[in-house]
């Protein structure tokens, strides 16, 4: 049997008096894409944080592909293919939309820093293969004009688009992403939607975080829903969007929610 | 028994001072988030003030004690509403350091135009006669600095926490975006930090004046001394700050009691090393864990500029064409030997540019790689008859180990602490040098330093020399250039803005640190070997702390990240003072002032600038596009 392509069990995390994730456990199987949402301040992020080990968690274990990373260097874990994007685009500033697109490709990169930095004949047909893939790929978001545009001149809806892409590039076997769509206007939105549709059918397993139901309903095959920094429920997109505990933690928050 | 008595209470006299600086310290940053480096140097413009009132022009103690508080406050008051306030809203954390680090020196070559570079010492307030209690001689001067600690000690805490302006000042700190919300005028109540801070420097310098001996550059070891001080308390910590600069106080005296104050010295930079690396938040600093999925600032960066391909090699190759060209032109020797400086100082900008522009590592001790490298290749080819080839060689190697060990402690440090700790390091080798006697020759320096030589080939001319480096830094900046291009020199870029980012992109990000740190000590010591070898003399200044506070006036000026840049910077302030005599004393001055003004108006520096102003003239290629919102899926 493959192993699922993560698993987090029991994970726990407080900060102070108060408790962000709260024993929270749940499988993804391989090439799927799972959304997780819930209100405001439900602890997705946090989630994510634990699992990346940005944060290290109180209690609890995160497997991936079968092996515990548990305590892991975010670095390391990124190696091993579980990539993520930040709920605020983080795109590196200084830097052009290419460069940053190319940042990605880097856990890729054969050679060390001093045969890169020398341009090895091999260090040389590597990024040409890799620009041409990171053009290929802001062509297909639409942000190919920009190429050599300092990345932060880009709108905010672009640069979370770009920081997809640049995730990506690190062609990951698990990816995270935390509100890709929020700042996305209606044609980035469909664009966005669009990709993650290609990366799923890629074989690319992805957990998304979003709170643009329609987004959800279109793309995830399951969905987990986090209220209060455990899970409340979670199943397949038609029977969560009839599930009332789902309404009701969203009304409960009041209009905060979108 | 009675002597350790009298050095423990020394040390508690001198402990008041850096608690009065770190007080001033984690106000500032408290208020502000910043790091103010000038903070010794209001110690310093205090105690030369209350000289100059009291023992030229002969004001009473009180009166003269007056005088210089309202200098210092006067200073404070120019300084923070021209230069750091503004900063504040505009500069990245980095840029701030670099700011301030601005603000010192420009404080330190103030002081340099007034009262020059001889040492002053104050009388004591009340005679010489000291006190006997229980049998201990006491100096007098101890019971005004104890009685000025703390009436600002309780100043302080009555106006934080019982005054309208107090509770302004604290809302500001905790968070200013409510405060402004409140109605608080957040710029003023940040001059006002700032203001204060000086005043509680300024006290603090003109009572301990008399039991120190004073500079125009002492400032800077109080600055370090009460950044010590506030790295042991916990950064913003009032209760912390006092603990911590008593017990550094004590620790030094007692250190430089019972072995020697070379051994002080290191003590209490070892200390914070140590301090940085066991309990970077301090002994006494509670707060709330930082958010660090949120990004560290969101203050603009500037973009990093470069020339790109076929432009860039033709500039290139006419700049290298003017250059060699460059010595048929010049007659006059010391112009000549200007040039060569130049150029060799450029080779250890590179490192630096490489460290700071493009890693985003603040270094305010480059200059004790150049002098690792140049003492250990100078020692080695005067003593011990090595080739100078060879002995650069040993000496690159020496500064890399010792790259690698400061690398152990700063590994995980960011923004202030870095550059603390990289001050602290270059003051550490600072103090080696000049103790060190019998290896270094000691203050006096290093003499009779062969020529370099390649096999039979000596290069004893400036104009050999100017060749030599040349070729050496056309080699390195094409090197250097394609690095920074490479996956390797993307990865610092990255580090440089978003260090979580990153990592959590794959890149490690202290491998990396600890591989630009070790290039850009590398590129150091070769500068400082061969600055060695250039002068046949190597002293502690020529390679000490403020040639590396210059070195970051050089690079800023010139324009950090573009690597050729710097080459201007390095110009300007080398060869402006050779060229115009007059010039050479205002100096310090000059750099500290440059320095503030390129990082407060000049983003890119003078070479980013021009570039920038080139491209929207030509208005062609490598224009940046301005991005507009993408239509649709193609
Ligand atoms: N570093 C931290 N320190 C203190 N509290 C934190 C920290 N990180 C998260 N929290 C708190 O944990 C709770 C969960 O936050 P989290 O960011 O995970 O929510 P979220 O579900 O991502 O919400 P949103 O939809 O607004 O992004 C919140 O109350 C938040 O304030
Ligand atoms: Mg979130």
């Amino acid at each position: 049997m493959t192993p699922a392509a993560l698993e987090a069990i029991g994970l726990s995390k407080s900060f102070g008096g108060l408790v962000a994730v709260d024993d929270v456990s749940f499988t993804v199987a391989q090439g799927t894409l799972t959304a997780l949402i819930g209100p405001n301040g439900a602890g997705k992020t946090t989630l994510f944080n634990l699992i990346t080990n940005l944060y290290r968690p109180d209690a609890g274990d995160v497997r991936f592909l079968g092996a515990s990373i548990a305590g892991l260097a975010p670095e390391r874990i990124a190696g091993l293919g579980l990539t993520r994007t930040f709920q605020s685009a983080r795109i590196f500033p200084g830097m052009t939309t290419l460069e940053n697109a190319l940042v990605g490709a880097h856990r890729h990169l054969r050679g060390g820093p001093l045969a890169q930095m020398a341009w090895l004949p091999s260090v040389r047909d590597e990024e040409r293969r890799v620009t041409a893939r990171a053009e290929a790929l802001l062509e297909l978001v639409g942000l190919a004009p920009f190429r050599r545009a300092p990345a932060t001149t880009l709108p905010m809806g672009a640069q979370k688009l770009l920081e997809v892409v640049r995730a990506l590039m690190a062609r990951p076997r698990l990816l995270l992403l935390d509100e890709p769509a929020a700042g996305l206007n209606d044609s980035e939105t469909a664009e966005l939607s669009g990709l993650l549709s290609a990366v799923r059918a890629n074989g690319i397993t992805v957990v998304v975080v979003e709170h643009n139901m329609s987004l959800v309903m279109e793309v995830a095959d399951e969905i987990v829903v986090l209220d209060a920094g455990a899970v409340l429920t979670r199943g397949v997109p038609a029977d969560i969007q009839r599930d009332r505990r789902v309404i009701e933690a969203y009304i409960g928050q009041g209009a905060g929610a979108h | 028994m009675e002597q350790a008595v009298q050095i423990v209470i020394g040390g508690l006299l001198q402990g008041s001072v850096f608690a009065l600086v770190a007080l001033g310290f984690s106000l500032v940053f408290r208020v502000t988030g910043a790091i103010n480096l000038m903070q010794g140097a209001f110690c310093i413009l205090g105690a030369l003030s209350m000289y100059s009132l009291g023992q030229v022009f002969h004001w009473p103690t009180g009166l003269a004690a007056a005088g210089a508080a309202a200098a210092v406050v006067a200073v404070g008051l120019i300084i923070g509403a021209a230069f750091f306030v503004p900063g504040l809203s505009r500069l990245p954390v980095s840029g701030m350091l670099i700011m301030t680090a601005g603000m010192l020196t420009l404080a330190e070559g103030l002081a340099l135009l007034v009262w020059g570079s001889q040492p002053y010492a104050l009388p004591p307030f009340s005679g010489e006669a000291p006190v006997r209690v229980l049998g201990i001689r006491l100096p007098t001067q101890g019971f005004w600095i104890a009685a000025v600690t703390a009436a600002v000690i309780l100043g302080l805490w009555l106006l934080l926490t019982r005054t309208t302006a107090g509770k302004a000042l604290r809302a500001c700190a905790e968070n200013p975006v409510a405060a402004r919300l409140m109605g608080i005028d957040v710029p003023r109540a940040t001059l006002a930090s700032f203001v204060l801070a000086a005043l509680i420097g300024g006290l603090g310098g003109i009572v301990v004046g008399p039991i120190t001996s004073l500079q125009f550059d002492t400032g800077r070891f109080f600055t370090i001394y009460g950044f010590v001080a506030v790295a042991i308390g916990g950064l913003g910590s009032f209760v912390g700050a006092v603990v911590g600069g008593l017990l550094l106080g004590v620790v030094e005296q007692v250190a430089a009691g019972y072995v020697s104050s070379l051994f002080a010295n290191s003590l209490a930079f070892g200390l914070l090393l140590v301090v940085l690396l066991w309990r970077p938040s301090g002994l006494f600093a509670s707060g709330p864990q930082r958010r660090t999925d949120v990004r560290d600032e969101n203050r603009v960066w500037p973009p990093i500029v470069r020339l790109r391909g076929r432009s860039a090699a033709v500039a290139g190759i006419a700049a290298v064409a003017l250059l060699a060209a460059l010595p048929l032109a010049v007659n006059s020797v010391p112009v000549m030997s200007s040039l060569v400086i130049t150029f060799i100082l450029f080779i250890g900008l590179l490192g630096l540019d490489l460290l700071m522009g493009y890693a985003g590592q603040v270094s305010l001790g480059q200059a004790g790689f150049m002098a690792i490298g140049g003492y250990a290749s100078a020692i080695l080819a005067t003593n011990h008859d090595w080739s100078p080839l060879a002995a650069t060689a040993a000496g690159i190697v020496v500064a890399v180990a010792c790259a690698v060990v400061l690398s152990l402690f700063t590994m995980r440090l960011r923004g202030h602490y870095l550059a603390l700790a990289t001050l602290a390091f270059g003051l550490l080798v600072d103090s080696f040098t000049v103790g060190l006697t019998d290896l270094t020759g000691g203050p006096s320096g290093l003499v009779g330093i062969p020529s370099f030589r390649i096999g039979p080939y000596a290069f004893d001319t400036s104009e050999r020399m100017y060749y030599l480096v040349l070729a050496l830094i056309v080699v390195l900046v094409v090197v250097l250039h394609g690095g920074v291009r490479s996956g390797f020199g993307r990865a610092l870029q990255a580090i440089r803005t978003d260090q979580t980012a990153a990592a959590a992109l794959g890149i490690n990000v202290a491998r990396h640190k600890l591989i630009v740190l070790a290039i850009s000590a590398a590129l150091a010591a070769l500068a400082g070997s061969l600055y060695a070898f250039y002068f046949h003399f190597l002293s502690p200044e020529m390679v000490g702390t403020p040639r590396s506070l210059e070195m970051l006036a050089m690079l800023v000026l010139g324009g950090e990240g573009t690597l050729v840049g710097p080459l201007l910077g390095v110009a300007i302030l080398t060869l402006l003072p050779t060229v115009f005599q007059p010039l050479a004393a205002y100096k310090t001055f000059a750099t500290g002032l440059l320095l503030v003004l390129a990082v407060r108006y000049l983003p890119g520096g003078i070479f980013g600038t021009a570039v920038d102003r080139l491209r929207r003239i030509t208005g062609g290629r490598g224009t940046a596009p301005v991005a507009r919102v993408p239509g649709t899926l193609s």
